[in-house]
């Protein structure tokens, strides 16, 4: 009795966790000018027209190269922390482990705020930068976790032995412990890029009208439109991330990325 | 590289979080003692005026308000709803696990904005739930549903299910399968083995699920710019009308230095109520001493 009413609760709770993304793809489907649903009858007329909105392409091309930019400079610096953290001892180690850490607790809307006014007052209103710098502070931490975790998880002294054969430092590292912790580094890029790629709060202040990000665009677009282009173009960007994520699922598993 | 040497792999990263975080955060908040022009650099003396304009005006503070009391509901909630869930999760089959943790995460992975806009569909006028309302004869008038607190309430739950469910299931997950077969083995009930052994040892799974979920819901953007009423109506909404339609910097940044300090105090504060009042809790093992 007890086992099926809990069943039943939780699939109604898994329903409502995918409700939202099942009406978005389905109506996405509709040929009506106005988003339904469900929809009275069907076309891909939408897709055609969200494609041929160069605002949408603009900003899809903007988003996928700074989500690409943002993890491909927050990696290499992650991994170096990473690496300071988990094989050595120093005083206020834990201080800045903190450090890293803290782009999580201060909210993302507080960063970007931040980041705007204090590169305006030195004068610096270059879109690339702000957004780049952003983005990079948004996406390390969570570099930093599933790096670490990895990095705990082997054994440190394969290292050593690679380094008592005569290996020297940096070899060793790249030899031995790289390959070793790959699943992880790629699992952490590929849901960096997703964050990145995503972002709304930290890039919010931060974009101009020449430079705008997809979910913004998509944001200002759900203001003022109803018809289910965006519904098609939510339905691809929605693909996407499911790839993304099923990928990070296979890798290392996705409870380790987001932690608990 | 020299064993003793390694600390100093630190450097990048503590550079760029101290130039794009660290500083800029000291900025702002500098940013906020000051006055200015519309869109320009602060001048003059230090001054208050900014945090005696927002706690001098019943409707900046009710915003703030609003924003504790809504983010405290929606954690509430998100918890109540997702402990079932989590323990779900716990009790399924290894080969169920994988699909279940992407369904339990689609909140997370989907964007917001596409969230967002999948319940404007949902709950609008000629919305799912007002057609089968009135397809039941259970309404004559379509609800307002949509631009309300309780679509952001919706919204949001959606939003912070994740972190609650994820924290709770692991917490779950460190508990020894022997402890709960030696409750069963001495006689107690299912309800009392959950009650006496599986709840308190999830204690630490449910603080850090609520701590994430609190501090996710008071920042959030999205959900109450798309589905709340017109106006703004969360801190995060109001700062973005302060910057962008009224272009006050300055009440800007005192506004997101108050989000600040009400994000990090009230976890900050919640986190040391447990460890002074429930510190047993975070140590699974001696939890079981009680």
């Amino acid at each position: 009795m007890f086992k099926r009413t809990l069943l039943i609760y939780c699939c109604l709770l898994m329903l409502f966790l995918l409700a939202p993304s099942i009406i978005v793809i389905v109506s996405s489907f509709g040929a009506d000018a106005v988003t339904q649903f469900p929809p009275r009858s069907f076309s891909l007329r939408w897709y055609e027209n969200a494609l041929s909105q160069p605002i949408f392409l603009q900003a899809a091309k903007n988003s996928a190269w700074l989500a690409a930019v943002a993890t491909g400079i927050a990696t290499p610096i992650a991994l170096a922390a990473s690496v300071a953290l988990v094989r050595s001892r120093f005083p206020g180690r834990d201080a800045l482990q903190s450090l890293l850490l803290a782009p999580l607790v201060v909210p993302a809307i507080v960063t970007g705020l931040a980041i705007l006014v204090t590169l305006s007052a030195f004068g610096l209103r270059d879109v690339t930068t702000r957004l780049v710098g952003a983005h990079v502070v948004i996406v390390l931490p969570y570099l930093v976790r599933t790096i670490t975790v990895s990095l705990t998880q082997i054994d440190s002294s394969l290292e050593e032995c690679a380094r008592t054969l005569g290996a020297r430092g940096l070899t060793a590292f790249w030899y031995v412990t790289l390959p070793l912790i790959r699943p992880g580094i790629v699992a952490g890029m590929l849901f960096s890029f997703i964050l990145s790629f995503d972002n709304v709060s930290a890039s919010l202040f931060l974009t101009n009208v020449r430079t705008n990000t997809l979910p913004l665009a998509m944001l200002n677009y759900v203001e003022f439109n109803f018809d289910p282009s965006l519904a098609a173009i939510s339905t691809m960007v929605l693909v996407f991330a499911l790839g993304g994520a099923v990928l990070v699922e296979r890798v290392v598993g996705l409870k380790r990325v987001v932690g608990g | 590289m020299h064993h003793h040497a390694r600390f100093l792999l630190l450097i990048p990263a503590v550079l760029v979080l101290v130039c794009f975080l660290v500083l800029p955060l000291g900025f702002l908040v500098r940013h906020s003692f000051y006055l200015s022009e519309l869109g320009q650099s602060p001048k003059g003396a230090a001054t208050l005026a900014n945090y005696a304009e927002l706690f001098g005006d019943r409707f900046y503070v009710l915003i703030i308000f609003k924003t504790i009391w809504m983010s405290l509901l929606i954690t509430a909630t998100a918890l109540l709803a997702g402990y079932p869930l989590a323990y779900f999760l716990w009790r399924s089959v290894d080969r169920w696990r994988g699909v279940l943790m992407v369904i339990v995460l689609a909140p997370l992975i989907v964007s917001i904005v596409v969230s967002a806009y999948g319940w404007t569909i949902l709950l609008g006028n000629t919305g799912l739930v007002n057609q089968l309302l009135l397809g039941l004869g259970l309404i004559a008038t379509p609800l307002k549903l949509m631009h309300t607190d309780l679509a952001i309430m919706i919204g949001l739950t959606h939003v912070v299910l994740p972190f609650t469910v994820l924290s709770v299931f692991a917490s779950l997950e460190r508990i020894d399968p022997f402890v709960r077969e030696a409750a069963q083995t001495l006689g107690a009930k299912d309800w009392r083995v959950f009650l006496h052994v599986v709840l308190p040892l999830s204690l630490p799974g449910i603080v850090s699920g609520t701590t994430l979920a609190f501090s996710v819901s008071v920042a959030s953007y999205v959900a109450p710019a798309v589905l709340g009423g017109s106006g703004p109506n969360f801190i995060s909404t109001m700062i973005y009308h302060q910057l962008i339609t009224l272009m006050n910097w300055p009440l800007g940044s005192a506004l997101a230095a108050v989000l600040m300090v009400v994000a990090l105090g009230l976890v900050f504060a919640y986190l040391r109520f447990w460890s002074l009042f429930g510190g047993v809790a975070f140590h699974g093992r001696t939890a079981e001493a009680r």
